[in-house]
């Protein structure tokens, strides 16, 4: 390609370089399935996402669906997209099976499955917004969280 | 060691008070880091049970029963089960500031207080270049649902007509209203609750 032509593409490409890299917290994002990250991690920590473990690292993505798993020594901390925070101790598995934060359309979800282990739960927008959407199951209970914080034990034999 | 075992004896009370089974949840409802407390439901297929006093915990042994009355816990017996959770949590710093704005009676007056507090509300969304603010208007439940639903909505407009005088942006306020139906402070069908009378405001 000469010179020229080069010269005239160069704003127009560097137009769609800042439109791709203006992120932010994602509110109602389609385009990313990005619904938290981690901000703790302590010794064995695993995410399992469609049948693939990823190990567990601060600023790791965590999507709709994902496990959240912690060994003997593990813990872990994440953050939802509405500031709902969420952390394991150690031997704990949590599914994410639903999430939905969409402001806009007034559309609120979130329904975290745990199956055993320990958790602290701290309440985000989501809670703010529409209280009766925000729920932990386990296998023996189901839990809505009303603007609040809270802890939860699932304890199998 | 010494702390572990306190916290072990302390659990080992706990379960003798209260009887612990094998298969168990257990729930605890704990003030968030601003100090306020909501409230915490638990329902199996046998019942429901709710907390809404912090350090206060419930316990489900079988899904078929209901979960047990609220209990108060021993601080070195959430530490002993949730100490590792809760050394995990994500730092609090960067979430949403919320506020709470009060209304008169039956109008869209605010208090005294809280026309000091809107000044404030709207220092922070400038000093945080905040995004997003949420308002959510409510009511106490004297007057009829239908009548409460347009209360807490023309308080909610109140609000944000203001923070956009104050100049702020209408695209980054997100507007909605609850009517007499999600009170801070519960009360019987036409009680006044000065506290229930209220706009909430979020700012991230």
């Amino acid at each position: 390609m000469n010179p020229k032509k080069w010269k005239r593409l160069l704003p127009p490409l560097v137009a769609i370089f800042l439109m791709l890299s203006i992120g932010g917290r994602a509110m109602a994002d389609d385009s990313s399935p990005a619904i938290a990250s981690v901000q703790k991690v302590s010794g064995t920590a695993t995410v399992v996402r469609q049948g693939q473990t990823i190990s567990a690292k601060i600023g790791l993505e965590i999507w709709k669906n994902d496990t959240l798993r912690t060994g003997p020594d593990g813990s872990i901390g994440v953050v939802f997209n509405d500031d709902t925070s969420l952390s394991l101790g150690p031997k704990s598995v949590l599914v994410i099976d639903e999430y939905i934060f969409a402001p806009r359309e007034k559309n609120f979800s979130i329904i975290l499955r745990m199956l055993k282990g320990t958790a602290a739960y701290l309440s985000g927008l989501i809670s703010k917004l529409a209280p009766e959407s925000a729920h932990f199951e386990t296998p023996s209970a189901s839990i809505g969280f009303r603007g609040t914080k809270g802890l939860v034990k699932v304890e199998v034999e | 060691m010494k702390s572990w075992n306190n916290g072990f004896l302390s659990w080992t009370v706990f379960c003798l008070l209260v009887g612990c089974s094998a298969n168990r949840d257990l729930i605890v409802l704990l003030p968030d880091p601003d100090g306020r407390v909501g409230a915490i439901q638990v329902t199996t297929k046998g019942g429901s049970q709710i907390l809404d006093q912090p350090g206060y915990a419930t316990q489900v042994h079988d899904f078929r029963q209901p979960p047990t009355a609220p209990q108060p816990i021993e601080e070195t017996t959430i530490t002993s089960i949730f100490g590792k959770a809760l050394s995990a949590q994500p730092d609090p710093g960067d979430r949403f500031n919320s506020f709470i704005l009060l209304f008169e009676s039956d109008t869209t007056e605010l208090r005294q207080e809280s026309k000091e507090l809107l000044f404030a509300i709207v220092k922070t969304i400038k000093n945080r270049q905040a995004k997003e603010i949420y308002v959510v208007g409510h009511t106490d439940r004297v007057g009829t649902e239908l009548y409460n639903a347009g209360l807490s909505a023309k308080r909610a407009n109140y609000v944000r007509d203001w923070l956009i005088l104050s100049g702020i942006k209408s695209s980054s306020i997100f507007v909605s209203f609850h009517g007499e139906t999600k009170p801070l402070v519960p009360t019987e069908d036409e009680v006044a609750e000065p506290l229930n009378r209220r706009v909430e405001v979020m700012v991230r």
